[in-house]
């Protein structure tokens, strides 16, 4: 656990332990975080080759990305530096002790659209299809299109129809890694509007050993539907362990401190088309709520 | 023991020739030692070895009958009958109109099981009629070859039966696996995967139920028990299912009945209660007492419009709705508007109680609210033409009369070109500051009739 923890230490901190700087250059490059945890990458079917690619080819070197890279990057690092004389994330210190709730994603203007991707079963030979735009007043996230079930015609892929939508990981500058800490709260609020079809709640988090890479914590989304919007509170103690889609038996709570990702999946199994509007995304402490998990987590004698 | 009896079995049938042979590999099993004259009559041996007997019977009848096989080599005949080979086995109990079938399976190799179910239910399918194809195929053989295929065919096939939710078919299906015969016997085929194509198939049948929500029953595990042993991966399988299955189901908060109403009457008003959310709704003209409040404090300059279709979903079927909306009440004209203490003398209405928050206790969330204009109004038709609207709007006016003065207009979209619709209009949206004003432009140009039916709404409801 401890290469990632390096990594995601400011430099500025780094930098001050160390005072050979030939010993810290050295030491920097296995210290990257891969790039293909990095960013989503495609889907990837299993058994399907690898891209073979030198790696000059899948990089991009042009001037005018560079530059833009330079503007981002470093405004980035600047807002990391300045948010640390502030306080705790970029926040006053008494803000950040006293309080109970935050947004975490809200849907204002078309810049908001840009933090999430959507995938279907397109992808792996399926007919499904999902869009997502603003809604009526561009300050709501209008998620929409068609669910088919019909699986790809590969003689081996049995079921088929899901659409998801799901964010990107927050990246710091220098395209490291960064995670939502909700470690203060403990339960997922959201307002939506949907149209009577239930979802699912995925929530994916840092994990370090490879075969956790498609580990999510996943929880059930029932809309009521009709016009009128609806506050959903799901306890972070009820969201259950899945590999690749699978429950897991060895069951165990979330751990906030370092989450990646939220998505939205659809799969159930109704042909047709499919609509629900987010108004935003949040986390809240509650108090009434005290369970801790709510799976059985003790080991059983004998174990199995 | 199946397995056991099948090779015994197999011994018989060699035994027909070479008798001393038999002798010698029972003799490997130490079972010889019984008494041989236990049993002097072959015929109570025929009753004796039985399918239906436990194997510890048979085990403990086995060496009289290789001593009386080898004692009375005229009983051959007799003998022969049930130590069948698995041709004559599939003789014997086969249905008459099977047999020729049977035949024909021999000299085809290939995609036996399928046809069994398409010659079978060539007239109809039903139930009984899966359950028959099940009989056939079980009965046909005795050791049951081409189990597992049989299997794979009939979970293909159960949902074109109309069985796929039935627990009792799932159940027999599975009674298809030979029993005790995929049970490893010790620690190394326990640690290793036995007979692993079967224990796939019974992994996926028990998928498909899962996949069609159907929970296990204790005769199913006891099958299980039989065919795949304690610990095996149906075995497992069956207990995630019977984890989780209880504890997801009854999470969802607002339930569907399982059979969905057929009368679309019923239907509507399942699905208007469902969405409205208000306990005070009426049934007849869905509109809840709050939402008859607001439209008579609708301003009668501005217009209120009749928007829909929306999809609802209620499990597996679609229904649409419609609304009768206002705009957003713009912020100037917003009047807030004081409780009146004495429109209820029993209970507060307005409660002003100082709870010692401390500094950090606003629990409210930091996001500007959503002003999307209030809903007066739900209803739902078989079909969404302007005129069966009308028809729902002046009902509205009978107990509403502010209607009258206020002009409505109609602002549909055609059926299920809806989401296209929407998509082309994404571009059109997305920059607008004032979305409601310009709302209507690009619909004209979707829908033609709707614009003349608008206007002229718009001028009818002028005149009233």
């Amino acid at each position: 656990m401890s290469l990632p923890k390096i990594s995601c230490v400011p430099a500025s901190r780094l930098l001050s332990s160390i005072h050979d700087l030939r010993w810290l250059l050295r030491s920097v490059t296995p210290l990257s975080v891969p790039r293909r945890a990095l960013v989503q990458s495609e889907y990837r079917r299993p058994g399907q080759p690898r891209e073979d690619k030198p790696q000059w080819q899948m990089f991009k070197f042009d001037f005018s990305k560079g530059l833009e890279g330079i503007k981002k990057h470093f405004k980035l690092l600047r807002h990391e530096f300045s948010g640390r004389f502030v306080g705790p994330e970029g926040k006053p210190i008494i803000e950040h002790m006293l309080e109970q709730n935050r947004v975490i994603w809200e849907f204002r203007g078309p810049d908001s659209l840009q933090e999430w991707t959507l995938s279907s079963d397109r992808e792996i030979g399926g007919q499904s299809e999902i869009y997502l735009k603003l809604g009526r007043n561009s300050d709501t996230c209008f998620l929409y299109g068609t669910l088919q079930n019909a699986p790809p015609r590969d003689g081996e892929t049995r079921y088929s129809g899901y659409c998801t939508m799901r964010s990107k990981q927050p990246l710091a500058s220098f395209d490291r890694k960064m995670h939502y800490d909700w470690s203060s709260f403990n339960t997922l609020h959201l307002r939506i509007r949907g149209d009577g079809r239930p979802w699912m709640i995925n929530v994916a988090t840092e994990t370090y050993f490879a075969h956790q890479k498609y580990d999510l914590y996943s929880y059930f989304l029932y809309t009521r539907g009709g016009p009128y919007w609806e506050d959903v509170k799901i306890p972070f103690s009820k969201f259950f362990l899945s590999n690749r889609g699978r429950i897991q038996d060895d069951q165990h709570p979330l751990w906030l401190d370092k989450i990646n990702t939220i998505g939205f999946t659809l799969g159930d199994k109704a042909e047709g088309p499919f609509q629900l509007e987010i108004d935003f995304i949040g986390v809240c402490k509650d108090y009434a709520h005290t369970e801790e998990f709510a799976y059985e987590a003790y080991k059983r004698n004998p174990e199995v | 023991m199946r397995p056991r009896e099948a090779s015994f079995e197999g011994d018989f049938a060699l035994s027909r020739d070479h008798t001393d042979l038999l002798c010698a590999v029972l003799s490997d099993g130490n079972l010889l030692e019984g008494s041989a004259d236990r049993m002097k009559c072959s015929r109570c041996l025929l009753q004796l070895v039985r399918p239906g007997r436990t194997a510890a019977q048979r085990c403990a009848l086995l060496p009289s009958t290789t001593q009386l096989i080898v004692q009375h080599n005229e009983q051959q005949q007799v003998l022969r009958y049930f130590r069948c080979s698995p041709a004559s086995a599939k003789r014997g109990p086969v249905p008459a109109q099977f047999v020729n079938e049977d035949e024909q399976k021999g000299t085809k190799s290939l995609a036996t099981q399928e046809d069994l179910f398409e010659q079978v239910a060539k007239e109809y399918k039903t139930k009984a009629t899966f359950n028959k194809v099940i009989n056939v195929f079980t009965k046909r053989d005795i050791r049951r070859r081409g189990h597992v295929e049989f299997i794979y065919a009939a979970l293909k096939k159960m949902s074109e039966f109309g069985v796929e939710r039935d627990l009792s078919v799932y159940n027999k299906l599975l009674d298809v696996f030979p029993k005790e015969v995929f049970v490893p016997r010790n620690f190394i085929q326990r640690m290793f995967n036995h007979y692993p194509r079967q224990q796939e198939c019974g992994v996926e049948l028990l998928e498909q139920m899962e996949n069609y929500g159907i929970m296990p029953n204790i005769e199913t595990k006891v099958l299980l028990v039989q065919i795949f042993g304690e610990k095996s991966h149906p075995m497992r399988k069956y207990q995630r299912i019977m984890y989780w299955f209880p504890k997801f189901k009854h999470i969802n908060p607002f339930p569907i009945p399982q059979p969905l109403p057929e009368d679309p009457v019923d239907l509507a008003h399942l699905s208007l209660t469902r969405i409205a959310n208000d306990l005070d709704a009426k049934i007849t003209i869905y509109q809840s007492p709050s939402q008859m409040e607001l439209l008579a404090k609708h301003n009668p300059n501005k217009p209120v419009f009749v928007e829909g279709p929306f999809p609802l979903w209620l499990r597996k079927t679609c229904v649409y709705y419609y609304v009768l909306r206002a705009d957003p009440i713009p912020l100037e004209e917003k009047v807030e508007e004081p409780y009146d203490p004495e429109q209820c003398f029993d209970y507060p209405l307005q409660l002003d109680l100082d709870l010692d928050r401390d500094l950090g206790d606003d629990e409210s969330f930091d996001v500007d609210d959503l002003d999307e204009g209030p809903v007066f109004a739900m209803c739902m038709t078989s079909q969404g033409d302007q005129s069966t609207l009308n028809q729902w709007i002046s009902g509205l006016q009978q107990n509403n009369p502010i209607l009258g003065q206020v002009p409505t207009l109609f602002r549909l979209d055609t059926g299920t070109q809806e989401l296209q619709g929407a998509a082309d209009r994404e571009s059109g949206y997305r920059h607008q500051p004032h979305p409601e004003s310009q709302r209507e432009e690009p619909q004209p140009a979707e829908d033609p009739e709707a614009v003349v039916e608008e206007e002229s709404r718009r001028s009818h409801g002028m005149k009233q």
